[in-house]
């Protein structure tokens, strides 16, 4: 729709496929200088010591069909399975999907300004925030839209840039407390690629998103998680949750109480509960810690099954 | 420069680093079949085949596909028809057809792929479906969908070219369908609209002269009402035509106007509180948007709430004493309850969009209309014009569900574009004001009361509504609950609360889904409470004749039959089935005309009425070509012309009731005219008498209007007579103000749902839809069924999914995108049984009436009945998102 509004400030922005990038291009909400990545790293490539580097131009699709790195990281591959649609995935990238811009709908309409595009508080705060955060760890209450990042986070991913390299997924994103920004990229600095550490265990890892319809929409809450269960008891525990925080988020004290704890229902239904610890939702959004229980509990009893 | 090949032939693209592949393949290949619609990656509509796999067209940079191939569904078969477009032919996989060319270009790489992994093994429902997932239609094609890919996949349609129940649908698959955004004339120029940022200002300052200073501006024009007044945010301020959309957003982002803010006010609470500014002061009331497609009835205002409106009381005193002695005996049958609605886009494909050009003192406008008749009448009246000078022209329209009834900002602002700038002058609304702008079904707070009698009968309902309308009036909920369950006394009551939104609109039976979504639970509640079946309850409440047929239909579903109490019910997954019923009026046009003519040894039908992807050309090709034995496809239909014979409106579902019985005059007319004339006898024992005599006949034209009914039977009453004194009054009024006749008899709907409710993610299924439907004969039997799953998932998606969100102080609506608002996709189609009972409209030449609006009403109780019967805990508040479950599951009010 076209109103009459104050231009957003002029940060060039980098392009990989545009899948985000063009969206706000349209709107008016990204109108500075833009800069296509003419060129970068396509593809899974591995190591003698079985790690995987993923070039940041991979595209979701490939990631998600891609039956060596399905088998090593399942929960990777299933989390892009779950992004968006198959003509989104087919285009859009690794890198970009780390780099996109929140999801807001206040941030994404052109006619209102809000802390991300320099504006001076969140309109979400006080206004309808049915979709934002639970954990609210910042002035900014729009939950990080990435889905490979969660899924990065539980695989202790290292992300190389051009100027920097081994950055976490904490270091990329920042730990919540910036409203202005999405990421912690320097302007210009361009994800190069991202390196998935060697697993030693026989793991089990997938990924799920709650969502209102069946497919095709954002995630209210998702969780990417990864057990190892010896003789019927985790030995190790890994949960990483979307759609509740600036940022993705580690569920430790789950993750600790189920540590060493017999893998059954019992458990993780009580288990299940410590994943909102720590959270504080807005007037709105408290029914994502019901889903996130929900989820947890789902994506573990089906692990452990 | 670099270039690409698209389906097979090499293009040079361009450099501007902004353009998108869409517009690209669009505006300057003119290759149209490719649909822009949402623009962010969401509906699939603008899919295309890159390197072989599908994408989404609408985010991808021009320059990223240089050195490739690209197939637009242009491209696709090869010249012949592709199995997948043979199938979706045969299966009616298509309405409107706006989202077709998407689905088709994806499913012809799914296809590949699956012959390639899977020979002709057939496709599960679930892999058609992932498959899909990027891809909407608002029409809810989806069942024919899955019957077409599923059956090309199996290899049904390898070889010949089908024949397709809906007589367009060649040029729907193919992408030859011309809509209103594709026209495109020598010298065309865009035209943009200019819109209010905030909710309530008056324009002090107005100053267009920098726009027209904008390099490629031909035209710029105000469109500001008399009193310079902003009430929501979108409100049309000007508009401007230039060489290309970017020169006219750079115009309008010029344009310089001073305003004076005034206090907004937001919603139905807000708009409701003693201290709200007023949105429309007393002198300003008639300025008021009007959400009906009626005139309503005079009545009284208080602040921002217009009402009450209670015409269809029927002893509204006794039954609000006999309510209030049941509270006051804590009468244990006495249901109360408040339910709430919310605001339910149309979301059509196709943006609302005009093509104005005058040839000297001729006008041609293209509109993605529901009426071109009425709006060539609406111009010439608005513009002074001979009608004989206007033309409007809809060949095919990309959706409507009541969103374009009426002459609308974009017709009026082409039109003087194009006048102002002496060109042929485009609006096409972008997916913002699609989602914001173009109206919508108002929200509501239904308060329900019911009380059955101890004798089991109904002895008083009250329901009174309040719509949240924005700056319109007009709502009319609650007293659509007179007609169905007669009771000893009803007071029903309606209000419009107005605030600084923009205005609600007619949307598929107006007033019918809110009402039914408070009624029907309410009804399911006291069958509970009386521990009686809801189905006998129903009987026994609802003495409707339709109904009745159809609610004995409903109990002997084995679904029905074998469901169990919301008490035996655990565990995380739970199921339940829910019934309710719906009624709609069948109404009719007068003055619709059909002149069927034989021309060069072919049957030609004509009449201004247009396909919204109702049916309509197939309506009129079923029943031509049945009186003459001939194929729909043998007779040429022409519609979607406003210089046609008159033709109705596609609203309120009166087509078919309106084509039909002249049609069928007309025929008669014709056989007669070809007896007359004709030279000779059909050779004897010919088995195409017919065939025959139409190659020898001479050109002859014949034209027939609509006949009045004929008398009912006793047991099939006029809704307009049941309503006593202010029936007639109302019948009286919709025949000289609306030139509309409501006839005898209820197109009802009865619906059996089961669902699953995920209690750890609140997530609600619809596993099988059971559709009962009494709407007469069946004029185009594969269409009707489509009207009823389209109907029925725009119900779900009103029952689970949909919902306009405002921002609460700035007014600015937030779903305006369709990331946001959510319409159903494939996967959220449940399995569908349509029951039809062909009875109850003999009297109507035909014997056929609508579909279309009938079969939404009783979706959305349905579907709360089903989750109370799993959960055991009753929603009032639509839709039913997985945060409103988890709520009410645990007891809590959701936020
Ligand atoms: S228009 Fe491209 S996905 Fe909707
Ligand atoms: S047929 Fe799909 S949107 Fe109309």
């Amino acid at each position: 729709m076209n109103v009459t509004s104050t231009p957003a400030q002029a940060v060039a922005e980098l392009r990989a496929a545009g899948t985000d990038l063009s969206e706000r291009r349209r709107s008016g909400v990204s109108t500075g200088p833009l800069i296509d990545i003419a060129s970068g790293r396509y593809g899974i490539s591995w190591g003698d010591d079985g790690t995987a580097t993923l070039g940041a131009l991979t595209t979701i699709a490939a990631i998600a069909a891609d039956a060596r790195l399905g088998a090593a990281y399942p929960g990777i591959a299933a989390s892009a399975q779950g992004i968006a649609t198959p003509q989104v995935r087919n285009l859009a990238t690794l890198g970009g999907n780390l780099a996109q811009r929140s999801r807001c709908w206040y941030f994404r309409n052109p006619g209102i300004d809000c802390l991300k595009k320099g504006g001076s508080n969140c309109p979400a705060r006080s206004g309808n925030h049915l979709y934002g955060v639970a954990f609210d760890l910042g002035p900014c209450v729009a939950p990080h839209p990435s889905t490979m990042a969660v899924a990065l986070l539980a695989y202790d991913a290292r992300i190389t840039t051009e100027r920097r390299d081994g950055l976490t997924i904490t270091e990329l994103l920042g730990d919540g407390s910036n409203g202005r920004a999405d990421h912690a990229l320097l302007p210009g600095e361009m994800i190069t690629k991202i390196v998935l550490p060697a697993l030693q265990t026989g793991e089990h890892a997938t990924y799920k998103r709650a969502i209102s319809r069946t497919h095709a929409e954002w995630a209210l809450v998702e969780v990417c998680a990864r057990v190892e269960i010896v003789d019927g008891t985790f030995r190790f525990v890994r949960l990483a949750a979307g759609g509740i925080a600036p940022v993705p988020l580690r569920l430790t004290a789950c993750e600790r109480t189920l540590q060493g704890m017999s893998a059954n229902a019992a458990v993780i239904a009580e288990a299940a509960k410590q994943a909102t610890s720590g959270a504080n939702p807005l007037p709105m959004t408290g029914y994502k810690l019901d889903l996130l229980q929900g989820l947890v509990r789902d994506i573990l009893e089906r692990l452990a099954a | 420069m670099s270039t690409t090949t698209i389906n097979g032939r090499v293009e040079s693209l361009p450099d501007d680093p902004e353009a998108l592949l869409v517009d690209v393949i669009r505006d300057r290949l003119n290759l149209t079949g490719t649909k822009l619609v949402c623009g962010s990656g969401v509906c699939g509509a603008c899919t295309v085949l890159l390197d072989g796999e599908p994408v989404v067209s609408c985010l991808l940079p021009a320059g990223a596909t240089a050195g490739k191939k690209l197939t637009t569904i242009e491209g696709i078969g090869d010249g012949k028809l592709h199995p997948i477009q043979k199938a979706f032919m045969a299966h009616d996989a298509l309405q409107c057809g706006f989202c077709t060319p998407g689905f088709v270009v994806e499913a012809t790489a799914f296809h590949r792929r699956w012959r390639a992994a899977q020979g002709t093994a057939i496709p599960s429902r679930e892999e058609i479906a992932a498959a899909l997932s990027g891809h909407l239609c608002r029409c809810g094609a989806y069942e024919g969908i899955y019957r077409a890919v599923a059956a090309a996949c199996a290899g049904r349609f390898d070889g010949d070219d089908p024949i397709a129940p809906r007589v367009e649908a060649y040029d729907k698959v193919t992408g030859l369908a011309r809509y209103t955004v594709d026209i495109r004339h020598e010298g065309q120029l865009e035209g943009v609209i200019l819109r209010a940022p905030v909710a309530h200002a008056r324009i002090t300052d107005l100053d267009l002269a920098p726009a027209r200073a904008v390099p490629g501006v031909a035209a710029v024009v105000s469109l500001l009402a008399d009193d310079q007044m902003v009430r929501f945010v979108g409100t049309p301020i000007a508009a401007v035509a230039a060489k290309d959309r970017r020169s006219a957003l750079e115009a309008i982002a010029a344009i310089k106007l001073n305003r004076e803010e005034l206090a907004a006010v937001i919603g139905l609470d807000a708009a409701r509180r003693e201290d709200a500014p007023v949105v429309f002061e007393k002198k300003d009331r008639k300025r008021a948007g009007n959400v009906s497609e009626l005139n309503g009835a005079p009545t009284s205002w208080k602040g921002n709430v217009h009402g009450p409106s209670a015409p269809f009381s029927q002893k509204g005193k006794r039954a609000r004493r006999l309510l209030a002695e049941a509270r006051e005996a804590c009468d244990p049958l006495l249901i109360e309850e408040t339910f709430r609605v919310s605001t339910q886009q149309h979301a059509c494909l196709e943006p609302h969009a005009a093509v104005a050009r005058f040839d000297g003192d001729r006008l041609t406008v293209h509109v993605s209309t529901q009426a071109v008749h009425d709006t060539m009448e609406k111009i010439a009246k608005r513009y002074k014009l001979p009608r004989d000078k206007v033309r409007v022209i809809a060949d095919h329209v990309g959706g409507g569900f009541g969103s374009k009834g009426s002459l609308g900002v974009e017709t009026i602002a082409a039109i003087e574009l194009a006048r102002a700038a002496k060109a042929p002058v485009r609006i096409a609304f972008d997916r913002e004001e699609e989602l914001s702008v173009t109206g919508y079904r108002p929200a509501a707070e239904l308060k329900l009361s019911l009380l059955p009698s101890v004798q089991g009968g109904l002895k008083a309902l009250s329901l009174t509504a309040f719509a949240d309308t924005g700056v319109a009036v007009n709502s009319m909920i609650a007293g659509l609950a007179r007609l169905i369950y007669p009771a000893q006394a009803k007071e029903l009551v309606d209000f419009d609360v107005l605030s600084n939104l923009p205005p609600g609109s007619p949307f598929r039976g107006p007033g019918g889904p809110p009402m039914a979504f408070a009624l029907e639970q309410a009804v399911d509640e006291a069958a509970l409470r009386m521990k009686v079946d809801p189905i006998d309850l129903r009987k026994r409440w609802d003495p409707d004749p339709n109904r009745q047929r159809l609610y004995d239909w409903a109990s002997g579903l084995d679904v029905w039959r074998n469901r169990e109490p919301a008490s035996s019910r655990s565990g995380r997954y739970r199921r339940g089935v829910g019934v309710a019923s719906g009624y709609w009026l069948y109404i009719w046009q007068p003055g619709s005309s059909i002149e069927l003519a034989i021309k060069d040894a072919r049957i030609i039908a004509s009449c201004a009425v247009q396909d919204i992807g109702t049916g309509t050309r197939s309506v009129i090709a079923n029943t031509v070509a049945k009186a003459f034995d001939l194929e729909p496809q043998d007779i040429e239909v022409r519609i979607g012309h406003s210089n046609l014979p008159e033709g109705p409106g596609s609203g309120g579902s009166r087509v078919t009731a309106s084509i039909v019985p002249p049609t069928l005059l007309a025929i008669e007319k014709l056989k007669m005219e070809m007896e007359r004339t004709r030279a000779r006898p059909p050779i004897a024992g010919s088995n195409a008498p017919w065939r025959e005599l139409i190659a020898a006949s001479p050109d002859l034209v014949v034209s027939a209007r609509r006949p009045p009914d004929s008398k009912a039977p006793a047991d099939i009453k006029s809704p307009v007579r049941q309503l006593g004194l202010m029936g007639l009054v109302f019948g009286w009024m919709l025949r000289n103000f609306n030139n509309i006749v409501v006839g005898a008899g209820m197109p009802s709907s009865v619906q059996v749902m089961e669902v699953e409710v995920d209690t750890w993610l609140g997530h609600v299924r619809v596993l099988n839809a059971y559709v009962g439907l009494a709407i007469g004969k069946l004029a185009a039997p594969t269409l009707a069924r489509s009207q009823a799953a389209g109907a029925l998932i725009q119900g779900i998606g009103y029952a689970l999914y949909e919902t306009r969100e405002t921002d609460p102080s700035t007014g600015q609506v937030l779903s305006a995108s369709m990331d946001d608002y959510r319409i159903p996709g494939i996967a959220d189609m449940p399995r569908l049984e349509v029951h039809f009972d062909e009875t109850g409209f003999d009297h109507v030449p035909g014997g056929s009436v609508g579909a279309g609006e009938v079969a939404t009403v009783p979706t959305s109780p349905a579907i709360a009945n089903a989750i109370c019967n799993a959960i055991g805990v009753r929603l009032t508040e639509i839709p039913f998102r997985p945060d409103r479950l988890v709520a009410a599951l645990k007891g809590r009010a959701a936020a």
